[in-house]
């Protein structure tokens, strides 16, 4: 393997002679990265309303569903979305709050399911990291609560709960927020899922269901993922269910 | 105010009457024109060629002829764009101090005739008349390179009798590109037809811009198709007046 | 039926800059097919409106690009340190990092991993850099099936095409040809040119082959030095598939993707989407970093490729070609290659940041045509959401073909090169211009008919007359009227002069 060696110095050493600088590291040029210019909007000015008002909008604009409900409903909107969908055989990631798991449905769990075995199912349920308004995004980190990635790939039916305090308004909020991961507040909570204070191993943003434009520019909804994103917004800042989690 | 005219190479040769006009228009403005007779070329067709060392000598003797110069008019935005865009990296790669410096002196004080009149005589209305359904093409250079903007809709808005027939895909090149119509001529020329699709469908009698080579390019075509539409400088049209209308070739 | 194979066999286009014929050349084929041109027009006019809407809609849009390029200019001036830092935490992350000096051995690295990995097949996420080292040729000489998974790479693998567009490869193909591919390739007769139906018979083409096949192969968009991770953009969900079911995992990225930190996405991610798909964000952005217990391939291998780039990073002007983020919006953007496509460019990378790198991937030894493709309009850098003057690259890069092909012999005698080497002798004295401008008079003169206009020129010329009449000279230049204007009314302005 002494080839590979020798190309990782090649490789270095022309970079090296190409930007005229010896061997640096990161801490060395920190300065210059810090000092880089930031005149992008970071933070948001919508009222929480407004808000969640635009996450809808956007969410719909990308053929996604959405219902709204308060927090106390939750459990029965989330049935009642099962039930519209005309499916039965779901799964979801293992620690649910069980009073999402809506009886008169087959639900497999999955702790590590093969593939073979999700993909027998037709729809999946989770929670997830964030939603960004801006975009209409939603943001999946894995956790126990979201699931593994494979859970939202291969049902074709994706419902999401997503808490209206998860909802941020720009993509810059939504970074604030992991790096926040690691300050005393969020530690707690997040420790379970990540680990304290590291910024996230995986990551999947979902905005709106799989599509492709490939054949002429016409917009298909789904291709290899879900085909069907449905989304319920939990309004839980009324009811003082923690700030943010 | 005295205002030097650099004529362009291109526009001394073969458009004339656009040099005409616009000394006919800057005095009546009671500027006072001057035209410095050693004058020849701005260097833009071979430094868009290639051939950096004689672009090179050519913007050096722009720049020493023209660097005590109160103003520098230019009736081609792609001549002012390659004065600005290209001669700091030519000067700075070929030149020594001494002419980066007169350079750098004289830059501010070379105008695009439309920013000469609206940037610095402050004028949109220059009096003039043109009874004709014109459209305005925007030259890339002007559009991109200078951010021309809305000043030259704004000077033939002042002209009186015109009616102006807005152009759809007005950002798109209309395929000259310089020694690139025949270079590569074929794909030019599919440009071409893609633009004067638009430029016809206008049904204007005249399309204007504020660069003879995109007008060059797009009458050459009208005038092998026999389109009913000719092509005029802007210069031309804001010297037209009642009693002096422009002077238009057939 | 075998017709059919064999026409697309021949018509296949070329790719390799080193087989390439030139542009102006490659391009006829193009310019002589009006259903082609249509497809491209119309699916760029689809691109080009969406993404005017969604930028419109950014008041920070200019602050974002600002960001973007100084982020991957810092990117670039500390390469190495980022680079390592990169291998350092993906390493500890579970993943391998290799190193690849030339697209041979990233080749080579790949059949490596795929041969200790027993793998005779392999799924693929549309990846240009793949495109660029030539791998799937490589692989299935070496035994090796390669699957597309990526719709518009479907296509044209089971058409026999080439990619025309970095992000809508298949752009060129209208729904009849998808549907006549499909129909042959996937034995479906009676399948209809619905692009719903025809989706839906890809999905089910590869299904099998997601749940089944082991090895997956990306290229990536972005890696983060920070953290070692990985991150793909994409809208089809392939990419899930391939970065999540298989056992192994092997990414090629060229060595200018990496990002300082994962911070920057917020800008990155910001830009990419819309510039490239007109979307807020393309419905799938993944992350990944090595290698996550339970949950996606156990085994991810990373080869870093030069290929090429770190001369590019030593040219100070043409550094900022490395910034590109795959967006496409330049082509997108570009008279030229609306009326061209993508394939009269000779390379995977077309359309104007194609004239500029492929040109210098191959250090200027093959593609000295594609410099010159461009009218200079500039509608390239005004859409590059990491401001690449790509234009005065290309007037960079036409200097350095001009200087190396005036010391030819061919060149020398070109017509072109005599009458620009005489224009710079004859504008270096007025008197010189003034006597070449009589001289033109007197010999366009024979050329031009009673109505004053010309309509037929020989030699460079001629190409200029093909579709456009030129105005004769007129009689007087603009300098021969002042002069004889100053004569005549002399006095009188200098008087004038004076009272002012």
């Amino acid at each position: 393997m002494s080839s590979v060696a020798d190309s990782r110095r090649q490789v270095l050493d022309r970079i090296r002679a190409a930007t005229q600088n010896s061997a640096a590291t990161v801490e060395q040029v920190a300065g210059a990265y810090e000092a880089l210019p930031r005149g992008y909007v970071r933070h948001g000015t919508m009222t929480v309303r407004a808000r969640q008002e635009r996450f809808i909008e956007r969410l719909r604009e990308y053929d996604a569903e959405v219902v709204e409900c308060a927090t106390e409903e939750l459990a029965a909107t989330i049935a009642a979305q099962l039930a519209a969908s005309g499916r039965q055989k779901f799964v979801a990631p293992a620690a649910l709050p069980a009073e999402w798991l809506a009886a008169g449905f087959d639900w497999k769990i999955d702790r590590g399911l093969a593939a073979s075995d999700v993909e027998q199912c037709e729809g999946v349920l989770t929670a997830c990291f964030c939603g960004v308004a801006e975009s209409g995004t939603i943001v999946l980190h894995h956790s126990e609560t979201e699931g593994r990635r494979v859970i939202t790939l291969l049902p074709d039916w994706h419902l999401c709960v997503v808490r209206a305090s998860q909802i941020v308004e720009t993509l810059p909020e939504y970074f604030d927020k992991c790096s926040e991961q690691g300050s005393e507040g969020a530690r707690e909570q997040r420790s379970r899922e990540q680990g304290s204070g590291e910024l996230p191993r995986l990551v999947t943003w979902i905005s709106g269901p799989s599509a492709t434009a490939d054949i002429e520019m016409t917009r298909i909804k789904g291709v290899h993922g879900p085909r069907f994103l449905h989304v319920v917004v939990v309004e839980d800042r009324d009811q003082g269910l923690g700030t943010r989690d | 105010m005295r205002a030097s005219l650099f004529i362009t190479c291109y526009n001394d040769t073969l458009f004339p009457e656009t040099g005409r006009a616009v000394v006919t228009l800057l005095e009546r403005l009671s500027v006072e024109v001057e035209f410095r007779p050693g004058q020849t070329c701005c260097g833009q067709m071979h430094a868009n060629t290639g051939f950096r060392g004689e672009a090179f000598s050519q913007a050096r003797r722009l720049v020493r002829m023209y660097q005590d110069a109160e103003a520098v008019v230019i009736p081609s935005s792609s001549c002012v764009a390659m004065i600005r865009d290209q001669y700091p990296g030519l000067f700075e790669e070929l030149g020594n101090e001494e002419l980066r410096m007169q350079f750098a002196a004289m830059l501010p004080r070379v105008y695009e005739l439309s920013e000469f009149l609206v940037d610095k005589l402050g004028v949109e209305d220059v009096g003039a008349y043109f009874p004709h359904k014109v459209t305005y093409h925007a030259s890339c250079h002007g559009l991109r390179g200078l951010h021309l903007g809305d000043r030259p809709m704004r000077l033939l808005a002042k002209v009186r009798g015109l009616e102006l027939a807005p152009l759809p895909n007005l950002d798109r090149c209309c395929g000259f590109g310089g020694t690139f119509s025949v270079k590569n001529g074929d794909v030019s020329s599919a440009m071409l037809a893609v633009k004067l699709e638009d430029v016809l469908g206008t049904r204007a009698e005249f399309c204007t811009a504020l660069d003879n080579s995109c007008l060059m390019h797009l009458g050459g075509a009208m005038h092998r198709q026999f389109a009913p539409m000719k092509t005029i400088h802007m210069a031309q049209i804001l010297a037209s007046t009642q009693s002096q209308p422009a002077e238009v070739l057939a | 039926m075998s017709a059919v194979v064999e026409h697309s066999l021949t018509d296949r286009p070329v790719l390799d800059p080193a087989l390439a014929p030139p542009f102006p050349v490659a391009a006829l084929p193009v310019l002589r097919n009006p259903q082609l041109r249509k497809n491209v027009a119309h699916a760029i006019d689809v691109i080009q409106a969406k993404r005017a809407h969604l930028v419109a809609e950014k008041t920070d849009w200019q602050e974002l690009r600002a960001a973007a390029s100084a982020i991957k200019d810092e990117a670039l001036a500390h390469l190495d340190a980022y680079l390592t830092q990169f291998e350092g935490r993906c390493t500890t992350a579970g993943g391998v990092v290799h190193w690849a000096a030339d697209a041979a051995e990233a080749r080579r690295i790949i059949l490596e991993i795929l041969r200790e990995e027993k793998a005779d097949e392999v799924i693929k996420i549309k990846t240009m850099t793949s495109a660029e080292i030539q791998l799937n040729p490589y692989l299935e000489a070496a035994g090796v099936r390669t699957y597309e998974t990526d719709l518009a790479e479907i296509i044209l693998q089971l058409g026999e095409d080439e990619p025309s567009h970095i992000v809508v490869p298949a752009l060129h193909v209208n729904r009849s040809q998808v549907r006549e591919i499909f129909a042959r390739k996937m034995g479906l007769p009676d399948l209809s040119d619905e692009p719903k139906l025809l989706t839906a018979a890809a999905r089910n083409y590869l299904r099998q082959k997601f749940l089944s096949v082991p090895t997956a192969i990306s290229g990536a968009n972005f890696l983060i030095a920070e953290t070692g991770a990985v991150v793909i953009v994409e809208s089809e969900g392939n990419g899930r598939m391939c970065l999540t079911l298989p056992r192994t995992m092997i990414t090629l990225a060229g060595i200018e993707k990496v990002l300082p930190r994962f911070q920057d996405l917020e800008v990155m991610l910001q830009l990419l989407a819309r510039s490239a798909t007109g979307e807020r964000m393309s419905p799938y952005t993944s992350l990944w970093t090595g290698v996550t217990p339970g949950d996606g391939p156990q085994k991810f291998h990373v080869v870093l490729l030069d290929n090429g780039r770190s001369s590019i990073l030593a040219s100070k002007k043409e550094r900022q070609t490395l910034r590109c983020i795959r967006c496409a919006a330049c082509m997108n953007a570009c008279p030229v290659y609306r009326q061209t496509g993508g394939h009269a460019y000779g390379s995977v990378y077309p359309g104007p940041i194609g004239a500029i790198l492929t040109p210098q991937l191959e250090h200027l030894r093959h593609a000295q045509s594609l410099p010159f493709a461009s009218s200079l309009c500039g509608a390239c850098y005004e859409v590059c959401p990491v401001k690449i003057n790509i234009p005065e690259i290309l007037i960079d890069l036409r200097a350095q073909v001009t200087d190396q092909e005036r010391k030819t012999v061919g060149k020398f005698f070109d017509p072109m090169y005599v009458g620009l080497r005489a224009a710079n002798v004859i504008f270096s004295r007025a008197w010189m211009f003034h006597a070449a401008q009589r001289m033109g008079r007197m010999g366009l003169k024979l050329f031009t008919r009673k109505d004053g206009w010309i309509h037929s020129l020989p030699s460079v010329g001629g190409k200029w007359t093909q579709t456009r009449d030129l105005r004769g000279l007129p009689k007087e230049t603009f300098h021969q009227w002042w002069k004889d204007r100053g004569q005549s009314s002399k006095g009188a302005r200098e008087h004038g002069s004076e009272a002012r």
